[in-house]
Protein backbone atom coordinates (compact mmCIF):
# COMPACT_ATOMS: atom_id res chain seq x y z
CA UNK A 1 0.00 0.00 0.00
CA UNK A 2 2.62 2.36 1.13
CA UNK A 3 4.67 1.81 -2.58
CA UNK A 4 1.57 2.60 -4.01
CA UNK A 5 1.18 5.71 -2.93
CA UNK A 6 5.05 7.16 -3.15
CA UNK A 7 5.01 5.62 -6.79
CA UNK A 8 2.43 8.23 -7.37
CA UNK A 9 3.70 10.92 -5.43
CA UNK A 10 7.21 10.16 -7.65
CA UNK A 11 5.25 10.17 -11.11
CA UNK A 12 3.59 13.44 -9.91
CA UNK A 13 6.70 15.53 -9.90
CA UNK A 14 7.80 17.58 -12.74
CA UNK A 15 10.25 15.44 -15.30
CA UNK A 16 12.77 17.98 -15.11
CA UNK A 17 13.24 17.99 -11.76
CA UNK A 18 15.04 14.68 -12.21
CA UNK A 19 17.05 14.93 -14.83
CA UNK A 20 19.18 17.69 -12.87
CA UNK A 21 19.16 15.02 -10.16
CA UNK A 22 21.00 13.04 -12.88
CA UNK A 23 23.33 15.64 -13.96
CA UNK A 24 24.86 16.32 -10.67
CA UNK A 25 28.86 16.55 -11.03
CA UNK A 26 29.38 14.80 -7.91
CA UNK A 27 28.16 11.42 -9.14
CA UNK A 28 30.05 11.43 -12.01
CA UNK A 29 33.44 12.23 -10.80
CA UNK A 30 33.12 9.18 -8.22
CA UNK A 31 32.40 6.92 -11.17
CA UNK A 32 35.35 8.30 -12.95
CA UNK A 33 37.51 7.40 -9.95
CA UNK A 34 40.31 5.01 -10.26
CA UNK A 35 40.60 2.48 -7.47
CA UNK A 36 43.24 3.30 -4.74
CA UNK A 37 43.97 -0.38 -3.98
CA UNK A 38 45.86 -2.94 -6.45
CA UNK A 39 43.50 -5.47 -8.59
CA UNK A 40 43.20 -8.44 -6.04
CA UNK A 41 44.95 -11.17 -7.31
CA UNK A 42 45.27 -14.61 -5.98
CA UNK A 43 48.26 -15.66 -3.32
CA UNK A 44 51.66 -16.86 -4.85
CA UNK A 45 52.27 -19.43 -2.48
CA UNK A 46 49.40 -20.55 -0.73
CA UNK A 47 48.11 -23.96 -1.04
CA UNK A 48 44.93 -23.57 -3.50
CA UNK A 49 43.98 -24.04 -7.09
CA UNK A 50 44.00 -20.36 -8.22
CA UNK A 51 47.57 -19.82 -6.59
CA UNK A 52 48.76 -22.51 -8.79
CA UNK A 53 46.54 -20.60 -12.13
CA UNK A 54 48.81 -17.42 -10.77
CA UNK A 55 52.04 -19.35 -10.72
CA UNK A 56 51.34 -21.00 -14.02
CA UNK A 57 50.54 -17.60 -15.74
CA UNK A 58 53.31 -15.92 -14.17
CA UNK A 59 55.64 -18.50 -15.88
CA UNK A 60 53.79 -18.03 -18.80
CA UNK A 61 54.24 -14.29 -18.82
CA UNK A 62 57.75 -14.85 -18.23
CA UNK A 63 58.58 -16.83 -21.08
CA UNK A 64 56.62 -14.65 -23.31
CA UNK A 65 58.61 -11.56 -22.12
CA UNK A 66 62.22 -13.37 -22.51
CA UNK A 67 64.33 -13.47 -25.12
CA UNK A 68 65.01 -16.22 -27.61
CA UNK A 69 67.97 -17.43 -25.07
CA UNK A 70 65.84 -17.06 -22.32
CA UNK A 71 63.23 -18.69 -23.62
CA UNK A 72 64.46 -22.24 -24.50
CA UNK A 73 66.60 -21.88 -20.78
CA UNK A 74 63.33 -21.43 -19.11
CA UNK A 75 61.20 -24.17 -21.13
CA UNK A 76 63.94 -26.79 -20.54
CA UNK A 77 65.29 -26.02 -17.32
CA UNK A 78 62.89 -28.09 -14.92
CA UNK A 79 64.43 -31.90 -15.58
CA UNK A 80 61.67 -34.32 -14.62
CA UNK A 81 61.46 -38.05 -16.14
CA UNK A 82 60.58 -37.91 -19.53
CA UNK A 83 59.62 -40.51 -22.39
CA UNK A 84 62.67 -40.98 -25.06
CA UNK A 85 61.77 -41.36 -28.43
CA UNK A 86 64.22 -42.67 -30.25
CA UNK A 87 63.88 -41.94 -34.06
CA UNK A 88 65.26 -45.44 -35.48
CA UNK A 89 63.27 -47.48 -32.88
CA UNK A 90 62.57 -51.82 -32.73
CA UNK A 91 59.06 -50.76 -31.47
CA UNK A 92 56.38 -52.34 -33.72
CA UNK A 93 53.90 -50.14 -35.66
CA UNK A 94 55.70 -46.87 -33.85
CA UNK A 95 54.80 -44.84 -36.92
CA UNK A 96 51.34 -44.34 -35.80
CA UNK A 97 52.52 -43.92 -32.37
CA UNK A 98 55.19 -41.17 -33.34
CA UNK A 99 52.01 -39.61 -35.25
CA UNK A 100 50.09 -39.00 -32.20
CA UNK A 101 53.04 -37.81 -29.94
CA UNK A 102 54.17 -34.83 -33.29
CA UNK A 103 50.38 -34.63 -34.13
CA UNK A 104 51.30 -35.12 -37.16
CA UNK A 105 49.08 -36.85 -40.42
CA UNK A 106 50.42 -38.58 -42.44
CA UNK A 107 50.22 -38.18 -46.41
CA UNK A 108 51.22 -41.05 -48.71
CA UNK A 109 53.84 -39.82 -52.20
CA UNK A 110 55.51 -36.52 -52.40
CA UNK A 111 53.94 -32.85 -51.87
CA UNK A 112 52.24 -31.55 -55.46
CA UNK A 113 54.65 -29.45 -55.79
CA UNK A 114 57.30 -32.22 -56.84
CA UNK A 115 55.01 -33.23 -58.86
CA UNK A 116 55.27 -31.02 -62.06
CA UNK A 117 56.01 -31.27 -65.77
CA UNK A 118 60.04 -30.44 -66.32
CA UNK A 119 58.42 -27.67 -68.79
CA UNK A 120 56.70 -25.33 -66.43
CA UNK A 121 58.30 -22.23 -64.72
CA UNK A 122 56.43 -21.66 -61.79
CA UNK A 123 57.63 -19.68 -58.59
CA UNK A 124 56.16 -21.91 -56.07
CA UNK A 125 56.96 -24.78 -58.05
CA UNK A 126 60.29 -26.58 -57.84
CA UNK A 127 62.74 -26.20 -60.31
CA UNK A 128 64.34 -29.36 -62.03
CA UNK A 129 67.26 -29.63 -64.09
CA UNK A 130 66.50 -29.76 -67.64
CA UNK A 131 69.44 -29.58 -68.99
CA UNK A 132 70.83 -32.97 -70.10
CA UNK A 133 74.27 -32.38 -69.47
CA UNK A 134 74.24 -30.85 -66.05
CA UNK A 135 72.03 -34.11 -64.68
CA UNK A 136 74.63 -36.59 -66.68
CA UNK A 137 77.54 -34.76 -64.85
CA UNK A 138 75.48 -35.18 -61.42
CA UNK A 139 74.98 -39.00 -62.65
CA UNK A 140 78.27 -39.56 -62.77
CA UNK A 141 79.35 -37.62 -59.40
CA UNK A 142 77.16 -40.12 -57.79
CA UNK A 143 78.14 -43.40 -59.45
CA UNK A 144 81.96 -42.33 -58.35
CA UNK A 145 81.05 -41.59 -55.25
CA UNK A 146 78.90 -45.47 -54.94
CA UNK A 147 82.32 -47.04 -56.77
CA UNK A 148 84.74 -45.19 -54.66
CA UNK A 149 83.27 -46.84 -51.18
CA UNK A 150 82.97 -50.25 -52.53
CA UNK A 151 84.80 -50.71 -55.59
CA UNK A 152 87.97 -48.48 -56.02
CA UNK A 153 88.76 -48.74 -52.59
CA UNK A 154 90.20 -51.68 -50.29
CA UNK A 155 88.11 -51.52 -46.96
CA UNK A 156 88.80 -53.93 -44.63
CA UNK A 157 85.79 -56.01 -43.44
CA UNK A 158 83.64 -53.82 -41.40
CA UNK A 159 83.28 -54.68 -37.20
CA UNK A 160 80.16 -56.44 -36.33
CA UNK A 161 76.90 -53.89 -36.63
CA UNK A 162 79.25 -51.19 -38.25
CA UNK A 163 78.63 -52.21 -41.92
CA UNK A 164 76.54 -48.99 -42.36
CA UNK A 165 79.15 -46.71 -40.86
CA UNK A 166 82.04 -48.08 -42.60
CA UNK A 167 80.10 -48.62 -46.12
CA UNK A 168 77.53 -46.34 -46.84
CA UNK A 169 78.03 -43.27 -44.42
CA UNK A 170 81.22 -41.62 -46.41
CA UNK A 171 79.34 -42.26 -49.33
CA UNK A 172 76.22 -40.48 -48.73
CA UNK A 173 78.70 -37.92 -47.15
CA UNK A 174 80.46 -37.73 -50.59
CA UNK A 175 77.64 -37.83 -52.51
CA UNK A 176 75.56 -34.98 -50.66
CA UNK A 177 78.78 -33.22 -50.67
CA UNK A 178 79.64 -33.15 -53.89
CA UNK A 179 75.97 -32.58 -55.32
CA UNK A 180 75.61 -30.17 -53.05
CA UNK A 181 78.88 -28.30 -54.35
CA UNK A 182 77.77 -29.00 -58.18
CA UNK A 183 74.13 -27.57 -58.04
CA UNK A 184 75.02 -24.30 -56.06
CA UNK A 185 75.47 -22.82 -59.63
CA UNK A 186 71.77 -23.50 -60.22
CA UNK A 187 70.54 -22.72 -56.52
CA UNK A 188 71.58 -19.61 -54.72
CA UNK A 189 70.20 -20.90 -51.75
CA UNK A 190 72.77 -23.49 -52.10
CA UNK A 191 75.40 -21.49 -52.23
CA UNK A 192 74.96 -19.68 -48.95
CA UNK A 193 73.81 -23.08 -46.79
CA UNK A 194 75.90 -24.76 -44.54
CA UNK A 195 76.18 -28.43 -44.62
CA UNK A 196 76.59 -30.13 -41.25
CA UNK A 197 78.42 -33.74 -40.50
CA UNK A 198 77.14 -36.10 -37.60
CA UNK A 199 74.85 -32.64 -36.26
CA UNK A 200 73.08 -33.29 -32.92
CA UNK A 201 69.49 -32.60 -33.28
CA UNK A 202 67.42 -32.19 -30.19
CA UNK A 203 63.80 -31.37 -29.29
CA UNK A 204 61.89 -31.51 -26.24
CA UNK A 205 57.84 -31.17 -25.83
CA UNK A 206 54.71 -31.63 -23.96
CA UNK A 207 51.93 -33.80 -24.83
CA UNK A 208 49.07 -35.75 -23.28
CA UNK A 209 48.95 -35.83 -19.51
CA UNK A 210 48.51 -38.93 -17.11
CA UNK A 211 47.33 -38.92 -13.03
CA UNK A 212 50.36 -40.39 -11.12
CA UNK A 213 49.22 -43.51 -10.08
CA UNK A 214 50.99 -43.74 -6.58
CA UNK A 215 54.00 -42.25 -4.45
CA UNK A 216 54.15 -38.99 -2.83
CA UNK A 217 52.42 -37.08 -6.00
CA UNK A 218 49.77 -39.55 -6.26
CA UNK A 219 46.29 -38.41 -8.09
CA UNK A 220 47.82 -35.72 -9.10
CA UNK A 221 47.76 -34.92 -13.19
CA UNK A 222 51.13 -34.79 -14.70
CA UNK A 223 52.14 -34.06 -18.13
CA UNK A 224 53.90 -36.65 -20.66
CA UNK A 225 57.12 -35.27 -21.60
CA UNK A 226 59.13 -36.14 -24.75
CA UNK A 227 62.56 -35.92 -25.90
CA UNK A 228 64.39 -36.68 -29.10
CA UNK A 229 67.86 -37.01 -29.66
CA UNK A 230 68.55 -37.19 -33.29
CA UNK A 231 72.04 -37.59 -35.24
CA UNK A 232 71.66 -37.06 -38.87
CA UNK A 233 73.77 -38.32 -40.78
CA UNK A 234 74.42 -34.69 -42.46
CA UNK A 235 71.68 -31.96 -42.61
CA UNK A 236 71.92 -28.55 -44.93
CA UNK A 237 70.62 -25.48 -43.01
CA UNK A 238 69.84 -22.31 -45.40
CA UNK A 239 69.79 -18.68 -44.02
CA UNK A 240 65.84 -18.44 -45.12
CA UNK A 241 63.18 -20.35 -44.76
CA UNK A 242 61.79 -22.87 -47.67
CA UNK A 243 58.39 -21.90 -49.04
CA UNK A 244 55.04 -23.59 -47.62
CA UNK A 245 53.65 -26.88 -48.98
CA UNK A 246 50.15 -26.04 -47.80
CA UNK A 247 49.27 -22.80 -46.26
CA UNK A 248 48.99 -22.42 -42.53
CA UNK A 249 45.04 -23.32 -41.98
CA UNK A 250 44.34 -25.53 -45.15
CA UNK A 251 42.16 -28.23 -43.54
CA UNK A 252 43.29 -31.79 -45.46
CA UNK A 253 40.72 -34.67 -44.07
CA UNK A 254 43.51 -37.00 -43.10
CA UNK A 255 43.03 -38.11 -39.28
CA UNK A 256 46.27 -38.34 -36.83
CA UNK A 257 45.53 -41.39 -35.07
CA UNK A 258 44.46 -41.32 -31.57
CA UNK A 259 46.16 -43.53 -29.47
CA UNK A 260 44.67 -44.43 -25.64
CA UNK A 261 47.59 -46.30 -24.25
CA UNK A 262 49.71 -45.17 -22.44
CA UNK A 263 52.99 -44.96 -24.03
CA UNK A 264 54.74 -47.41 -22.03
CA UNK A 265 53.05 -49.95 -24.00
CA UNK A 266 55.26 -48.99 -27.38
CA UNK A 267 57.40 -50.01 -25.55
CA UNK A 268 59.00 -46.19 -24.87
CA UNK A 269 61.06 -45.65 -21.55
CA UNK A 270 61.23 -42.82 -19.00
CA UNK A 271 64.37 -41.19 -18.18
CA UNK A 272 65.85 -38.06 -16.53
CA UNK A 273 68.81 -35.52 -17.65
CA UNK A 274 68.91 -32.17 -19.26
CA UNK A 275 65.80 -31.39 -21.50
CA UNK A 276 68.06 -30.15 -24.90
CA UNK A 277 66.52 -27.98 -27.83
CA UNK A 278 68.86 -27.71 -30.47
CA UNK A 279 68.55 -27.23 -34.35
CA UNK A 280 72.39 -28.26 -35.11
CA UNK A 281 73.60 -25.18 -34.62
CA UNK A 282 73.56 -22.28 -32.31
CA UNK A 283 70.98 -19.55 -31.92
CA UNK A 284 73.61 -16.78 -33.77
CA UNK A 285 74.11 -18.89 -36.67
CA UNK A 286 72.03 -16.95 -39.78
CA UNK A 287 71.54 -20.75 -41.53
CA UNK A 288 69.00 -21.01 -38.80
CA UNK A 289 66.14 -22.60 -41.35
CA UNK A 290 66.68 -26.58 -42.60
CA UNK A 291 66.81 -27.50 -45.41
CA UNK A 292 67.00 -31.52 -46.33
CA UNK A 293 68.68 -34.12 -43.26
CA UNK A 294 70.06 -37.30 -44.64
CA UNK A 295 69.50 -40.40 -42.33
CA UNK A 296 71.71 -43.95 -42.66
CA UNK A 297 69.42 -47.07 -41.27
CA UNK A 298 71.54 -48.52 -38.79
CA UNK A 299 72.55 -52.42 -38.95
CA UNK A 300 70.10 -53.60 -36.99
CA UNK A 301 67.15 -51.99 -38.81
CA UNK A 302 68.43 -53.64 -42.37
CA UNK A 303 66.20 -54.81 -44.72
CA UNK A 304 67.39 -58.87 -44.54
CA UNK A 305 67.59 -58.48 -40.48
CA UNK A 306 63.69 -57.40 -40.81
CA UNK A 307 63.04 -60.10 -43.30
CA UNK A 308 64.46 -62.60 -41.36
CA UNK A 309 63.08 -62.07 -38.52
CA UNK A 310 60.01 -62.22 -40.23
CA UNK A 311 58.91 -58.30 -40.17
CA UNK A 312 58.58 -57.43 -43.86
CA UNK A 313 55.94 -55.11 -43.17
CA UNK A 314 57.96 -53.27 -41.01
CA UNK A 315 60.72 -51.88 -43.07
CA UNK A 316 58.39 -49.41 -44.54
CA UNK A 317 56.93 -48.39 -40.94
CA UNK A 318 60.31 -48.42 -39.93
CA UNK A 319 61.17 -45.32 -42.05
CA UNK A 320 57.94 -43.82 -41.73
CA UNK A 321 58.88 -43.49 -37.64
CA UNK A 322 61.94 -42.48 -38.12
CA UNK A 323 61.16 -39.64 -40.64
CA UNK A 324 58.50 -38.31 -38.52
CA UNK A 325 60.03 -38.55 -35.56
CA UNK A 326 63.42 -36.80 -36.63
CA UNK A 327 61.84 -34.38 -39.17
CA UNK A 328 59.80 -33.25 -35.97
CA UNK A 329 62.42 -32.49 -33.85
CA UNK A 330 64.31 -31.06 -36.48
CA UNK A 331 61.74 -28.75 -37.51
CA UNK A 332 60.02 -28.17 -34.11
CA UNK A 333 63.71 -26.85 -32.87
CA UNK A 334 63.56 -24.28 -35.66
CA UNK A 335 60.57 -23.03 -34.53
CA UNK A 336 61.49 -22.76 -30.91
CA UNK A 337 64.84 -20.70 -32.17
CA UNK A 338 62.52 -17.99 -33.62
CA UNK A 339 60.60 -17.44 -30.68
CA UNK A 340 57.53 -19.98 -30.98
CA UNK A 341 56.60 -22.47 -28.05
CA UNK A 342 53.36 -24.34 -26.99
CA UNK A 343 51.73 -20.97 -26.11
CA UNK A 344 52.96 -18.77 -28.59
CA UNK A 345 51.84 -21.28 -31.86
CA UNK A 346 53.82 -20.90 -34.79
CA UNK A 347 52.45 -17.52 -36.79
CA UNK A 348 53.96 -19.10 -40.34
CA UNK A 349 54.65 -22.72 -41.40
CA UNK A 350 57.88 -24.54 -41.07
CA UNK A 351 59.33 -26.55 -43.82
CA UNK A 352 62.06 -29.29 -43.58
CA UNK A 353 62.97 -32.38 -45.70
CA UNK A 354 64.36 -35.45 -45.49
CA UNK A 355 66.12 -38.84 -47.16
CA UNK A 356 66.58 -41.46 -45.28
CA UNK A 357 68.61 -44.19 -47.22
CA UNK A 358 70.40 -47.56 -46.07
CA UNK A 359 72.72 -46.69 -49.21
CA UNK A 360 71.27 -48.72 -51.92
CA UNK A 361 67.64 -48.04 -51.13
CA UNK A 362 66.19 -44.35 -50.82
CA UNK A 363 63.19 -42.71 -49.55
CA UNK A 364 62.00 -38.87 -49.09
CA UNK A 365 60.21 -36.97 -47.14
CA UNK A 366 58.62 -33.62 -46.61
CA UNK A 367 57.57 -32.23 -43.35
CA UNK A 368 55.15 -28.96 -42.47
CA UNK A 369 55.25 -27.96 -39.22
CA UNK A 370 52.37 -25.91 -38.35
CA UNK A 371 51.57 -25.95 -34.96
CA UNK A 372 53.99 -26.34 -31.86
CA UNK A 373 50.81 -26.40 -29.16
CA UNK A 374 50.59 -30.11 -28.46
CA UNK A 375 50.04 -29.68 -24.48
CA UNK A 376 46.95 -30.30 -23.32
CA UNK A 377 45.92 -26.92 -22.01
CA UNK A 378 46.65 -25.79 -25.72
CA UNK A 379 45.56 -28.47 -27.97
CA UNK A 380 42.07 -28.59 -27.02
CA UNK A 381 40.21 -26.64 -29.99
CA UNK A 382 43.05 -26.43 -31.71
CA UNK A 383 42.42 -28.01 -35.55
CA UNK A 384 45.85 -27.19 -36.44
CA UNK A 385 48.29 -30.39 -37.44
CA UNK A 386 51.55 -30.83 -38.60
CA UNK A 387 51.63 -32.96 -42.46
CA UNK A 388 54.40 -35.48 -43.12
CA UNK A 389 54.91 -36.24 -47.03
CA UNK A 390 57.02 -39.85 -47.79
CA UNK A 391 57.51 -41.95 -50.76
CA UNK A 392 58.07 -45.19 -50.36
CA UNK A 393 61.85 -46.68 -50.12
CA UNK A 394 63.11 -46.92 -54.13
CA UNK A 395 66.52 -48.53 -55.10
CA UNK A 396 68.72 -46.09 -56.46
CA UNK A 397 71.04 -49.25 -58.16
CA UNK A 398 70.50 -52.79 -57.87
CA UNK A 399 74.56 -53.98 -58.10
CA UNK A 400 78.07 -53.05 -58.43
CA UNK A 401 79.65 -56.06 -61.18
CA UNK A 402 83.54 -55.21 -61.72
CA UNK A 403 83.50 -51.39 -61.49
CA UNK A 404 80.11 -50.79 -63.37
CA UNK A 405 77.05 -49.93 -61.78
CA UNK A 406 74.05 -51.72 -62.69
CA UNK A 407 70.50 -50.33 -62.99
CA UNK A 408 70.85 -47.03 -61.55
CA UNK A 409 67.89 -45.67 -61.53
CA UNK A 410 67.48 -41.99 -62.93
CA UNK A 411 63.96 -41.32 -61.12
CA UNK A 412 65.53 -41.67 -57.91
CA UNK A 413 68.56 -39.22 -58.99
CA UNK A 414 65.70 -36.36 -60.06
CA UNK A 415 63.69 -36.57 -57.29
CA UNK A 416 67.15 -36.20 -55.15
CA UNK A 417 67.60 -33.41 -57.28
CA UNK A 418 64.35 -31.78 -56.76
CA UNK A 419 64.53 -31.76 -53.64
CA UNK A 420 67.70 -30.20 -53.28
CA UNK A 421 66.45 -27.60 -55.50
CA UNK A 422 63.91 -26.63 -53.41
CA UNK A 423 63.96 -23.24 -52.49
CA UNK A 424 66.39 -22.10 -55.21
CA UNK A 425 64.59 -18.98 -56.95
CA UNK A 426 64.27 -17.59 -53.42
CA UNK A 427 67.48 -15.19 -53.14
CA UNK B 1 57.12 -78.40 -15.46
CA UNK B 2 60.78 -78.88 -17.25
CA UNK B 3 63.03 -79.54 -15.06
CA UNK B 4 61.24 -81.88 -12.85
CA UNK B 5 60.34 -84.38 -15.55
CA UNK B 6 61.84 -88.02 -15.31
CA UNK B 7 62.22 -89.27 -18.92
CA UNK B 8 63.24 -92.87 -19.08
CA UNK B 9 66.82 -93.82 -18.71
CA UNK B 10 68.13 -94.71 -22.29
CA UNK B 11 69.20 -98.56 -22.17
CA UNK B 12 71.55 -99.49 -25.63
CA UNK B 13 69.02 -101.07 -28.25
CA UNK B 14 65.77 -99.06 -26.75
CA UNK B 15 64.41 -96.91 -29.91
CA UNK B 16 65.89 -93.12 -29.81
CA UNK B 17 64.20 -90.77 -27.27
CA UNK B 18 62.83 -87.83 -29.42
CA UNK B 19 60.72 -85.02 -28.06
CA UNK B 20 58.59 -83.44 -30.22
CA UNK B 21 56.59 -80.80 -27.54
CA UNK B 22 59.10 -79.20 -25.07
CA UNK B 23 57.57 -79.83 -21.53
CA UNK B 24 56.43 -76.31 -21.45
CA UNK B 25 53.62 -74.86 -19.83
CA UNK B 26 52.17 -71.30 -20.95
CA UNK B 27 49.50 -69.99 -19.41
CA UNK B 28 47.57 -66.96 -20.99
CA UNK B 29 46.36 -64.37 -18.78
CA UNK B 30 44.33 -61.80 -18.95
CA UNK B 31 46.33 -58.40 -18.72
CA UNK B 32 45.65 -56.67 -15.61
CA UNK B 33 45.84 -52.95 -17.03
CA UNK B 34 44.95 -52.60 -20.54
CA UNK B 35 47.48 -53.72 -23.42
CA UNK B 36 47.30 -52.90 -27.71
CA UNK B 37 44.95 -54.84 -29.43
CA UNK B 38 48.65 -57.01 -30.95
CA UNK B 39 49.82 -57.86 -27.50
CA UNK B 40 49.07 -60.93 -25.54
CA UNK B 41 50.30 -61.95 -22.10
CA UNK B 42 51.37 -65.13 -20.71
CA UNK B 43 52.90 -66.30 -17.71
CA UNK B 44 55.68 -68.59 -18.53
CA UNK B 45 58.17 -71.00 -16.61
CA UNK B 46 61.54 -69.04 -15.27
CA UNK B 47 63.59 -70.63 -17.37
CA UNK B 48 61.77 -69.66 -20.55
CA UNK B 49 62.96 -67.28 -22.80
CA UNK B 50 62.32 -64.63 -25.13
CA UNK B 51 63.88 -66.80 -28.23
CA UNK B 52 61.94 -70.08 -26.37
CA UNK B 53 58.39 -68.19 -26.54
CA UNK B 54 58.77 -66.97 -29.98
CA UNK B 55 59.68 -70.51 -31.14
CA UNK B 56 57.07 -72.08 -28.96
CA UNK B 57 54.57 -69.87 -30.40
CA UNK B 58 55.11 -69.86 -34.04
CA UNK B 59 56.49 -73.44 -34.27
CA UNK B 60 53.37 -75.23 -32.14
CA UNK B 61 50.47 -72.91 -33.04
CA UNK B 62 51.47 -71.35 -35.78
CA UNK B 63 51.10 -67.81 -34.47
CA UNK B 64 53.04 -64.68 -36.15
CA UNK B 65 55.24 -63.38 -33.29
CA UNK B 66 56.80 -60.08 -34.09
CA UNK B 67 58.77 -59.32 -30.70
CA UNK B 68 58.43 -60.90 -27.13
CA UNK B 69 59.02 -59.01 -23.79
CA UNK B 70 59.62 -60.93 -20.97
CA UNK B 71 59.63 -59.48 -17.00
CA UNK B 72 59.79 -61.16 -13.77
CA UNK B 73 56.73 -60.60 -11.18
CA UNK B 74 58.09 -60.41 -7.98
CA UNK B 75 55.55 -62.12 -5.13
CA UNK B 76 54.91 -61.27 -1.65
CA UNK B 77 57.07 -62.65 1.20
CA UNK B 78 55.25 -60.95 3.79
CA UNK B 79 52.66 -63.98 4.42
CA UNK B 80 53.22 -65.75 7.73
CA UNK B 81 52.33 -69.20 8.04
CA UNK B 82 50.63 -71.08 12.03
CA UNK B 83 54.32 -70.95 12.96
CA UNK B 84 54.82 -67.04 12.15
CA UNK B 85 57.61 -68.12 9.67
CA UNK B 86 57.78 -66.32 6.16
CA UNK B 87 56.16 -67.94 3.64
CA UNK B 88 56.93 -66.52 0.11
CA UNK B 89 55.05 -66.53 -2.78
CA UNK B 90 56.19 -67.96 -5.92
CA UNK B 91 57.50 -65.43 -8.62
CA UNK B 92 56.77 -66.16 -11.73
CA UNK B 93 57.90 -64.92 -15.28
CA UNK B 94 55.36 -62.43 -17.47
CA UNK B 95 55.83 -62.11 -21.26
CA UNK B 96 54.03 -59.86 -23.23
CA UNK B 97 53.95 -61.36 -27.24
CA UNK B 98 53.28 -58.60 -29.71
CA UNK B 99 51.62 -60.30 -33.01
CA UNK B 100 52.90 -59.79 -36.18
CA UNK B 101 51.23 -59.02 -39.53
CA UNK B 102 48.03 -57.16 -38.11
CA UNK B 103 46.86 -59.64 -36.34
CA UNK B 104 44.95 -58.65 -33.20
CA UNK B 105 43.65 -60.90 -30.09
CA UNK B 106 40.96 -60.18 -27.38
CA UNK B 107 40.90 -62.44 -24.08
CA UNK B 108 37.57 -63.94 -24.46
CA UNK B 109 34.71 -63.20 -22.24
CA UNK B 110 35.12 -66.71 -20.35
CA UNK B 111 31.79 -66.19 -18.02
CA UNK B 112 29.33 -64.14 -19.42
CA UNK B 113 26.89 -62.43 -17.18
CA UNK B 114 24.00 -64.11 -17.91
CA UNK B 115 21.29 -62.59 -19.68
CA UNK B 116 18.40 -61.44 -17.05
CA UNK B 117 14.90 -60.39 -18.05
CA UNK B 118 12.56 -63.43 -18.03
CA UNK B 119 9.44 -63.49 -20.08
CA UNK B 120 6.42 -61.87 -17.92
CA UNK B 121 4.17 -64.91 -16.03
CA UNK B 122 7.36 -67.78 -17.17
CA UNK B 123 7.62 -70.46 -14.00
CA UNK B 124 10.91 -69.22 -13.50
CA UNK B 125 9.81 -65.42 -13.30
CA UNK B 126 7.11 -66.32 -10.70
CA UNK B 127 10.05 -68.90 -8.77
CA UNK B 128 12.48 -66.08 -8.38
CA UNK B 129 9.62 -63.35 -7.61
CA UNK B 130 8.02 -66.18 -4.62
CA UNK B 131 12.14 -66.62 -3.74
CA UNK B 132 12.41 -62.51 -3.32
CA UNK B 133 9.37 -62.32 -1.34
CA UNK B 134 10.14 -65.36 1.23
CA UNK B 135 13.61 -63.70 1.34
CA UNK B 136 12.27 -60.07 2.70
CA UNK B 137 9.65 -61.96 5.01
CA UNK B 138 12.37 -63.66 6.59
CA UNK B 139 14.46 -60.65 7.40
CA UNK B 140 14.56 -59.62 10.99
CA UNK B 141 13.28 -56.16 11.80
CA UNK B 142 15.95 -53.58 11.30
CA UNK B 143 14.34 -51.66 14.25
CA UNK B 144 15.38 -54.47 16.74
CA UNK B 145 19.15 -54.40 16.33
CA UNK B 146 19.92 -57.90 15.66
CA UNK B 147 17.66 -58.86 19.03
CA UNK B 148 15.68 -62.41 18.46
CA UNK B 149 12.16 -61.97 18.54
CA UNK B 150 12.04 -64.14 21.70
CA UNK B 151 13.43 -61.32 24.30
CA UNK B 152 10.24 -58.87 22.46
CA UNK B 153 7.39 -58.54 23.94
Amino acid sequence: MATCTRLAWRTSLPRHVAIIKCKRSLHSDTLKREPVYPAIVPSKTAKSKSAKRRREEDYHNAVKSATVQDKLQLLTKVQRKKYVLYPQTFALNADKWYQYFTKTAYLPGIPDKFVVEVGENDVQKAPAITDKNAFSELRSLVCDSILQENFYLKKPKPFLLKEQETLFAPFIKNMVSGITSALAKHSHLLEVSSLDFNPQVNFYWMRGERTVPRGHRGGRVDPARFQIDDTPLCQIRVPQQLPEFLPLETDVSVEVPEIRFAPDLLPMFRRQYDNNIFTGSKLADPCSYGHTQFHLVMDRFQRRKLAKANLVDQIEVGLRANAIASLFAWTGAQAMYQGFWSHEDVTRPFVSQAVITDGQYFSFFCYQLNTLALTVQTDTGNPRKNFCWGTESMRLYETIQDGNIIGLDDNVLKLLVQFLLNGAKLM
Amino acid sequence: MARRALYPLFQVGNPQLRVFCPNFFLTLVRPGREQPPDTVQFRIPMEMTKCDVKNYLEKIYSVPVGAVRTRIQYCTNKKRNHLNQRVKRPDYKVAYVQLAQHQTFEFPDIFPTKEAEQEEGSLEAMQEKFMEDEKQRQKPDPRRGGVTEWFGL
